[in-house]
């Protein structure tokens, strides 16, 4: 019955071998990544009022601009120290691109006394109880959404941003036309 | 100075483990046992440097010597003594190094323990364990190398994680663990130099038994107390979440049980030995893949330590250590030859021949289930979660039929047995069962598993007990002893038998409280304003107010309770949430009252100072303190079992001369 | 290098000793449609926790996920299409129990299978050793001797007993 040794001795080397290679690709990938998911979908609408003014933004409305959401909270440090990109980047392509900051996770007391503080030039939405964020499948903060004139959401950066990689996102969000006409 | 003297004694150690590994197993495969000294020093040496090495480390935290890299990694002056020193097995460096001194007390202890008797096995057996050594203590020198230095020195550390900062119990839960854990290394070290030298003898068997059992045990406590940990720390209401790394040690744990039973039936009828050293190899390896799933960083897990380099070479020793396996038992064929054959369904044989199939079963099971995710990711790119519910649905049947197994496999003789004989011995505890079944129903009780457990649970209380209670009576009956006298004579002519079915009857009760606490919990959550009550069971609960303090690493906020049980007396109960310096999220203790019939269980979810109202999730947990009180019962079931006797523990058949006997029964007396 | 960045900068955060606000989820449904809340949100994992379901969670944002959960069950949404909008945002990844389709049919079926042909083999075993009416081996050790004492104490196996008993005297 030597057959039943090398069936046996070959299911268990394939057994061996496939634990050690799933094992082995699993390295270099984060286990606490959160997949994309909505890569060029439609992004989803929503109507709301802003911290300062109290006036009502809507997304549908904001079709034919592109827009640039970022989700952030006054408990997160990388956000505070996103801040001061975020308002350089107004000030380079505020006249081409929607602005919005939105608050993630927090109350609307914190997000006030923080804004009296910091300033921020463009609106900053309230989300009560998150429901926009999840609608987004937002996981954390920061997270900035990219979306073009159509409405299409079409890039995430789930990290805080230097000034040269907001760059790069916006010039490739307004499309190589727009880019070359910006400059460097 | 710490860092030199500590990364000396790491590099002796490995020193003296390359040693005794190639002297072991080369004098051991050319069958010179002059070089058993040799051997028997380099494990002395092995566990001294060890030894010295984390005590330098312990100092090194203690004294707050920040030049030393893990303490710039864990340290931090304003931790607590007990946790600075707890912090030794806290973070990923520290805790191989840890490894490294309990291999070494492992390795020594077996060394001094065996006789010379065992020279054959023991230079192999030696060796195999020190070449484990070398794995671990060059790890400890390359990888995952705590005693680097740090330039320049920092003022102070981040203090080691929070959560492991919040109860007494993260103090006991991973030593115990790890003398679970690393002690599965004994075993394996013994079924390698059986299969090396081509003998299996029965003195041998037993030492492989014994050395099983007692990491065994370690690991059965350090796993429950590792759930009990995570209900009374973590707040959500839970004890098992299925989470990679707690099912990194129930694996070896599952194999390990497997085994106890398995040895059983070589002993007696000599079959199943393929079964039987492939489990012991197995629980081996499950504790080096659980430990490379706990360090990799390549799992989502509660105790998951980021990416490093210690993943690629835990990887690589688990590819060696499976060819080296697997080539084992297969050029070993002829020691696996059963000399004998399972004859008859309804034997106790073929019941633990299922069991061992069952348990295999569980074991792929939540292997498959905790690797998943990774072979989603490898074939289809996209990874999926494998959670509670899947192990719930998948695990749970597997427990229940071994439960039921738990009961039919004591009835079943050896041999085989006739169906009349055995219809009989099943009467008494079937009728208990159904009665269990019966009563539950009466008082209301719904739900097919959890009163399927309990009737289950009663048949197999019905059976242990008598299987452990009659021989006593039996001597009651006809020596006239008294009956404490004749439950212990009785105990200690059969220890392992005895203390099988006391460990029995531990896990009954493990069954009962995990069914009754997760099939009929109550719970309710809600915001209470100041002095008002919420509700739940026979329990009003009024929110009297906050409380607050501060310590050195952390600051907490209770909300007070007082609550009403059923009209008694008030008593205080007070969840909080405890904030940490270096977290943004703040971890909760929840309050628990525990009674024997279930715990109330609260936990504090959000709070407002303002407008003074707080937000509770309040659970009624029936039986759940059942599972942390099996422990004693556990422990006492495996004391006996393991407790050497003054006679042999081998079986020894008629035909062995009187002699002989004789003079083994003068050296086990000697040895005892 | 980015790795790095973010560590920084989550330790700094950390130390400005801020933390996110713990507010209270939405207020529950009626029992019925809560019971289907509280069982989604078991099913659903909570994206920044470690394998934790969003009813389990103490995040806040597993809060905000439940708080979704209730508006959808409200609105009227069935059990799947609650689902479906979640692995729509999160991926697949946000179910605890996978889907039974494709790759994943080998997790939900392998432990049966193996369950099975184990079976197959040990019946083939034993069945090629078919019983003997031959009574039991004889006695070998005192864990059997005790063991067929506790048997014929049963009243079933006179013939043993004096064996027993002799035994019983060592």
């Amino acid at each position: 019955m030597k057959w039943k040794v090398i069936v046996a001795l070959a299911v268990s080397l394939a057994g061996a071998a496939s634990l050690v290679f799933v094992l082995y690709k699993g390295f270099g990938q984060d286990p606490h990544k959160v997949p994309f998911m909505l890569l060029d979908q439609p992004a989803p609408t929503f109507t709301l009022k802003t911290l300062g003014t109290g006036e009502v933004v809507s997304l549908a409305e904001l079709r034919g601009t592109p827009v640039v959401l970022n989700f952030w909270a006054t408990w997160c440090a990388p956000c505070r120290m996103e801040h001061p990109t975020l308002d350089w980047a107004f000030r380079q392509y505020g006249n081409q691109v929607k602005f919005l900051g939105a608050v993630f996770e927090d109350t609307e007391e914190n997000a006030r006394a923080y804004i009296a503080r910091a300033g921020s030039p463009y609106p900053q939405l309230i989300d009560p109880r998150s429901q926009m964020a999840v609608d987004y499948g937002v996981a954390g903060v920061p997270e900035t959404y990219f979306i073009d004139a159509a409405g299409v959401i079409r890039d995430k950066v789930a990290f805080p941003m230097d000034r040269a990689t907001f760059a790069a996102h916006i010039k490739a969000l307004l499309g190589p036309r727009a880019s070359a006409e910006l400059g460097k | 100075m710490n860092s030199i003297l500590g990364y000396s004694a790491v590099l002796g150690a490995l020193a003296c483990a390359i040693f005794g590994a190639v002297v072991g197993i080369g004098s051991g495969m050319a069958r010179r046992e002059s070089a058993l000294p040799w051997v028997r020093r380099a494990a002395i040496g092995f566990f001294a440097f060890m030894l010295l090495a984390n005590l330098v480390m312990v100092y090194a935290l203690l004294s707050h010597d920040f030049s030393v890299q893990y303490v710039a990694h864990v340290g931090s002056r304003a931790t607590p003594t007990v946790y600075t020193v707890v912090s030794l097995w806290s973070a990923l460096e520290g805790s191989i190094l840890f490894w490294g001194i309990i291999l070494g007390t492992y390795v020594l202890a077996f060394a001094l323990s065996q006789k010379d008797e065992h020279a054959r096995y023991l230079s192999l057996a030696l060796g195999a364990m020190l070449g484990v050594g070398v794995f671990f203590a060059f790890l400890i020198a390359g990888p995952a190398n705590p005693f680097g230095k740090v330039s320049p020195v920092p003022p102070d550390g981040p203090g080691p994680n929070p959560l492991l900062q919040n109860h007494i119990l993260m103090v006991i839960h991973p030593p115990m663990l790890y003398l679970g854990y690393v002690g599965m290394t004994v075993p394996f070290g013994i079924s390698v130099a059986a299969l090396l030298r081509g003998e299996l003898g029965e003195a041998w068997t037993t030492t492989l038994r014994r050395w099983t059992l007692i990491p065994w045990a370690l690991l059965t406590v350090g796993i429950i107390l590792g759930a009990w940990w995570a209900y009374a720390v973590l707040g959500w209401g839970g004890y098992w979440a299925w989470d990679p790394v707690e099912n990194a040690s129930f694996l070896p744990w599952l194999t390990a049980t497997a085994f106890i039973h398995s040895t059983m039936v070589h002993e007696r009828r000599k079959v199943l030995k393929l079964w039987t050293l492939s489990l012991v190899l197995g629980t081996f390896l499950l504790t080096i893949l659980g430990t490379f799933m706990t360090r990799s960083g390549v799992f989502n897990s509660v105790h998951s330590f980021t990416q490093s380099d210690i993943g690629p070479t835990f990887l690589v020793f688990i590819g060696l250590l499976l060819i080296f396996s697997i080539a084992l038992l297969a050029t070993r064929g002829q020691l696996l030859v059963p000399e004998g054959a399972i004859r008859s369904p309804l034997s106790r044989e073929t019941a633990i021949l299922v069991n061992n199939l069952l348990f295999v079963g569980i074991t792929f099971t939540v292997l498959l289930g905790t690797l998943f995710p990774l072979v989603t990711e490898a074939v289809r790119g996209v990874r999926v979660s494998v959670g509670e519910p899947y192990f719930n649905k998948m695990a749970v049947p597997g427990g229940v039929v071994v439960l039921f197994l738990m009961g039919v496999g004591p009835v079943l003789p050896w041999g085989s047995g006739s169906p009349r004989v055995l219809r009989q011995q099943l009467i008494v505890p079937v009728v208990v069962g159904l009665g269990v079944i019966g009563l539950c129903l009466a008082f209301g009780l719904r739900g097919a598993l959890p009163i399927l457990t309990f009737g289950l649970a009663g048949f197999v209380t019905a059976i242990t007990l008598r299987e452990l209670l009659l021989p006593a009576k039996v001597r009651i009956l006809e020596h006239r002893e008294a009956p404490w006298t004749a439950l212990v004579r009785s105990a200690s002519k059969s220890r392992r038998r005895f203390g099988g079915y006391v460990v029995h009857l531990g896990i009954v009760l493990i069954f009962v409280a995990v069914a009754a606490s997760s099939s009929f919990v109550t719970h309710t959550s809600g915001t209470v304003g100041l002095g008002q009550s919420i509700q739940i069971g026979d329990n009003s609960l009024k929110f009297v107010g906050f409380q607050n303090g501060a310590e050195p690493h952390r600051r907490w906020q209770a909300a007070n309770l007082e609550v009403t049980s059923n009209g008694g007396s008030p008593r205080l109960m007070a969840p909080r949430m405890n904030f940490f310096e270096r977290s943004t999220d703040p971890i909760g203790t929840p309050a628990v009252r525990s009674t024997p019939t279930g715990d109330l269980y609260v936990s504090l979810l959000a709070f407002s100072e303002e407008e003074k109202t707080a937000t509770f999730n309040l659970w009624i947990f029936p039986m759940v303190g059942w599972i942390w009180w099996s422990i004693p019962i556990l422990v006492l079931g495996a004391l006996i079992a393991i407790w050497p006797g003054r006679r042999p523990k081998v079986a020894l058949s008629a035909a062995v001369s009187g002699v002989a006997t004789a003079n083994l029964a003068k050296v086990k007396r000697g040895a005892a | 290098m980015k790795a790095l960045l973010i560590f920084g900068l989550f330790s700094a955060s950390a130390s400005l000793g801020a933390y996110a606000p713990q507010q209270a989820g939405s207020a529950p449904l009626e029992p019925a449609l809560e019971a289907r809340v509280q069982k989604l949100g078991k099913e659903l994992r909570c994206p920044t926790c470690q394998g934790m379901s969003i009813a389990d969670s103490p995040a806040s944002v597993a809060r905000a996920q439940l708080d979704k959960i209730r508006g959808l069950v409200s609105d009227g949404k069935t059990d799947d299409e609650v689902r479906a909008y979640f692995v729509a945002r999160y991926g697949e990844w946000i179910l605890l129990s996978p889907r039974a389709a494709g790759v994943n049919w080998l997790v939900w079926l392998g432990p049966a299978l193996l369950l099975i042909i184990g079976f197959a083999v040990i019946v083939r075993q034993i069945q090629r050793h078919p019983l003997e009416r031959k009574s039991a081996s004889p006695a070998s050790g005192s864990d059997e001797a005790v063991e067929r004492e506790v048997r014929s104490s049963a009243g079933t196996d006179d013939e043993y007993l004096k064996l027993v008993r002799s035994e019983l005297k060592r």
